[in-house]
């Protein structure tokens, strides 16, 4: 009886020793930047917090470091993009008008390095899935001339993000809000389109207002994405203590981990058209209506894959006889680098700077190769 | 079902609360068929191998209690070698022995035709057969007397916290914490959480923590020498968190549930020569090797040669017992030459020094010998992480240009901050162990002290779990 009371007695002291503990970090977070390596510190806690949490602090906090809120909204990006083309020379010949990420951004800077002929015009988001990109290049079409390049980008780690509404959704620890809509292959051809009920910064801030809206928008994105989840995005109070934030992280990170292998299908790298995969025929339709509005417009389409690290979804497996059957011209990193190739990246899971040089310097080369820009000299 | 995984504590909590409830023996039998469950969520259909060594095991310890006839003791202890040893054979190393035969027929001319067997390694495979070998070497040895009981001597095969890694039991040991009842007591279940917590810590913050790190050096084309300096340092931390951190879980586990399992680690890189490291590292194989290979083969008792060709003998099987490639029986030879030119040089000697008192200057020349002691460890390190031969040429011609200045450029990926702080806790703790001289150092210190330790390694816990979980390195063996 002795040593179990004991035992006990343990147990309460360790429980104490582990609040106390907690306090005193959460103290330490409070003292703000003047300590050495405090910013670090506290953005590596604040990574636990829960979606709702982060986006209501970066709100009421505007000037905290990895603040995203308003990073990447659409409404945003057409609108700056029709201020750069009223102010672009069109006597210069045609640009090529990207829609992606950070990695087609690199590329298309190098390209533009690379080569003087090449002119460029980015939009993108971070890690930003197809349908971002194709929402975008729809966004934009009033800012785009006849004889330009559109290109395309599809980044294969965000594949998953094609059944989410928001990046939000499933970047857990730095979940930008902006929002895309969903697609789904329509029953004749074609796709519908889902559209999320937040489509500007400024309807995300108003929802602190709006109960009702924000009540709405929140079963939108539980009725239709399939990346979020509870332990993201519940549990408000444990965001009050750095210890819960940390245990929180771990498991959504884990939760978003599984979200995603269920969207993917338990896609296995061996498989050939990503059967398994449901958005796989979305894409395919993304990339053929891609193709046919900038030939429409009279614009190149250009399709730019980029398989980031992991050869699996093998974007080229899934798009390959599309591309081909709609002539559609692509840029594909892996048939360059290896996905398997380790060093080939930063640790921030980025290309390392000498091969987005080289990559520039073949697609710069693959557009003049495919008569998308005029003949030098 | 990984020990760092919540499928697991969920697993064990609800084995927990029916050892708690169960009388003795309804507790051996329902450990045997959450033992069977345990292994059956990797593949149930090796179970049948489990089965056939516990039912050969079995009858022939039945038999070698019963027989007094030498010739035919010596025929029954070689079925059951032959079944256990073969089971290896076939599972293990058919494979690698085809290709390799193959190999070298290609290289003398001769086709042999191309040899795919595609056979599934069993996990654990190796850890229990030898558990199951040491009980008939021992029956057969009349050290032990066979056990009557099927039910739990089948426990003793396949007591799922040590089934799949070890510590490699000896029936000496275990089946009297089997056959006996057992007491769940208060200082059982402390120190069993605490050595599950630091197993953990051990386990998901620091050997997943800086795992990244040493796969993307071992991944490249032509790391610098000190880029594999580094991460040959960062996978010697790497293994031992691995591999202790399963150990620790291993024995906490069972220490919860009243079983004591016996130490498998003492801080093993404190070791300052080669005989001291394998009195640290992986005890229960290295007292295996000992026991049963080493001294069956003559041990120390036919002169120098001898002694030196045993430890080699010993110690390639030992590398090879880890996996079937070269590289492994590469690191075992390497090892096996170490033990031979120490024994050559320093002679023999018994005790490890854990726990000993030293003046401050025994202290500083201990402590340099162990530093460098520890990077011939971690040269073996790379014959066991590499992936090839020219890749252990590639490295080793690396390793051999080495130059200061590589440090400043070296392109390693930084372990996130929580393992960098894990391994300095590990350090930190192996310390306090290697002063006190027992595993169990902190319960010198009073109760407010301890808990602030036990909150701190919650709080590491926390803030470096990760979230890929990867399985124990050893599992592969």
């Amino acid at each position: 009886m002795a040593s179990i009371l004991a035992t006990l007695r343990m147990a309460g002291l360790t429980l104490a020793a582990l609040a106390v503990l907690d306090l005193a970090v959460a103290g330490f977070l409070s003292l703000g930047g003047a300590l050495p390596g405090h910013a670090r510190i506290a953005a590596y806690f604040d990574y636990g917090r829960s979606v709702p949490g982060k986006l209501a602090r970066w709100q009421r906090l505007p000037g905290v470091a990895g603040n995203l809120f308003d990073v990447s909204w659409r409404d945003h990006i057409a609108a700056q993009s029709a201020l750069d083309l009223a102010a672009e020379d069109a006597a210069r010949g045609p640009v090529v008008r990207s829609y992606g990420m950070s990695f087609v951004d690199r590329i298309v800077e190098a390209a533009a390095k690379a080569d003087p002929g090449v002119r460029v015009d980015r939009h993108s988001g971070p890690a930003a899935p197809p349908n971002f990109t194709y929402a975008l290049f729809h966004d934009d079409r009033a800012s785009r001339r006849a004889g330009d390049i559109a290109v395309l980008g599809v980044l294969a780690s965000s594949l998953h993000g094609m059944a989410s509404l928001s990046n939000r959704s499933w970047v857990f620890e730095q979940p930008a809000p902006f929002t895309y809509p969903l697609y789904r292959p329509a029953p004749g051809g074609g796709l519908t389109q889902i559209d999320p009920l937040v489509e500007t910064e400024d309807a995300e801030r108003a929802l602190a207002d709006d109960p009702a809206a924000a009540a709405a928008w929140t079963a939108q994105l539980a009725a239709h994405d399939a990346n979020r989840t509870l332990v993201a995005n519940g549990w408000p109070l444990l965001d009050r203590s750095p210890f819960a934030r940390l245990v929180r992280r771990s498991l959504a990170l884990d939760a978003a981990g599984d979200a995603r292998s269920a969207v993917l299908g338990d896609w296995t790298a061996g498989e050939p058209d990503g059967a398994a995969f449901p958005y796989a025929e979305t894409l395919r339709r993304i990339i053929v209506a891609f193709a046919e509005t900038a030939r429409s417009d009279g614009q190149v389409p250009v399709v730019l894959l980029v398989q980031d690290g992991q050869p699996s979804p093998d974007l080229l497996a899934l798009t390959r006889a599309t591309l081909a059957a709609h002539a559609v011209p692509y840029f594909a990193t892996a048939e360059h680098v290896p996905p398997d190739t380790r060093d080939a990246f930063l640790s921030d899971s980025h290309f390392r700077p000498d091969i987005d040089a080289e990559f520039g310097r073949l697609f710069a080369a693959h557009l003049r190769r495919i008569r998308a820009l005029p003949p030098n000299g | 079902m990984l020990f760092s995984t919540t499928e697991f504590w969920l697993f064990f909590a609800g084995v927990f609360a029916l050892v708690l409830v169960l009388p003795h023996k309804a507790q051996n039998r329902m450990l045997l068929g959450a033992s069977y469950v345990f292994y059956g969520a990797w593949d149930w259909r090796f179970l049948s191998l489990i089965l056939l060594s516990t039912v050969v095991d079995y009858l022939v310890g039945l038999a070698l209690g019963r027989e007094a006839d030498p010739h035919r003791r010596r025929r029954l202890v070689t079925v059951s070698l032959c079944t256990n040893l073969g089971m290896l054979a076939v599972f293990k190393y058919l494979g690698f022995f085809a290709e390799s035969f193959a190999e070298l027929m290609a290289a003398v001319g001769l086709q042999a035709g191309p040899v795919t067997l595609q056979i599934v390694l069993p996990v654990g495979i190796s850890f229990y057969t030898f558990q199951t070998l040491s009980y008939t070497i021992d029956v057969y040895r009349r050290k032990l007397p066979p056990e009557d009981s099927f039910w739990d001597f089948a426990l003793f095969v396949a007591f799922f916290p040590q089934l799949v890694a070890g510590p490699i039991e000896r029936a000496t040991n275990l089946l009297p914490n089997i056959t006996r009842p057992r007491a769940i007591t208060a200082e059982g279940l402390g120190a069993g959480a605490v050595l599950c917590l630091l197993g953990l810590v051990k386990k998901v913050v620091v050997a997943d923590g800086v795992a990244p790190s040493v796969d993307a050096v071992y991944a490249s084309a032509n790391p610098t020498g000190a880029e594999i300096a580094i991460a040959t340092w960062l996978f010697a931390v790497q293994i031992y968190g691995d591999f202790s951190g399963y150990s620790d879980i291993a024995r906490g586990v069972a220490l919860m549930m009243g079983f004591r399992l016996m130490r498998n680690f003492a801080q093993p890189y404190f070791a300052a020569d080669p005989q001291e490291f394998w009195r640290r590292w992986h005890i229960s194989l290295s007292t295996w090797l000992r026991d049963y290979l080493y001294i069956a083969l003559g041990g120390n008792r036919g002169g120098r040669w001898m002694t030196y060709r045993n430890l080699m003998a010993t110690m390639a099987l030992g590398g090879l017992w880890h996996g079937a490639a070269w590289n492994f029986v590469a690191w075992g030879v390497y090892q096996g030459g170490l033990l031979a030119a120490h024994r050559a040089i320093a002679g023999r000697h018994a005790e490890t020094g854990e726990g000993a008192r030293r003046s401050p200057w025994a202290w500083v020349r201990r402590g340099l010998w162990v530093a460098l002691f520890f990077q011939i460890v971690c040269y073996g390190w790379l014959l066991f992480r590499a992936q090839s031969f020219d890749q252990i040429a590639a490295y080793t011609a690396a390793l051999a240009a080495i130059a200061p200045w590589q440090f400043a450029n070296a392109a390693v990926p930084m372990p996130p901050l929580a393992a960098l702080a894990g391994i300095v806790a590990l350090l930190a703790w192996d310390v306090m162990a290697e002063r006190a001289g027992r595993d169990a150092w902190y319960l010198a210190w009073p109760a407010w002290c301890r808990a602030a330790l036990y909150a701190a390694l919650a709080y590491l816990l926390a803030a470096g779990a990760t979230t890929q979980t990867s399985a124990f390195i050893y599992f592969q063996f």
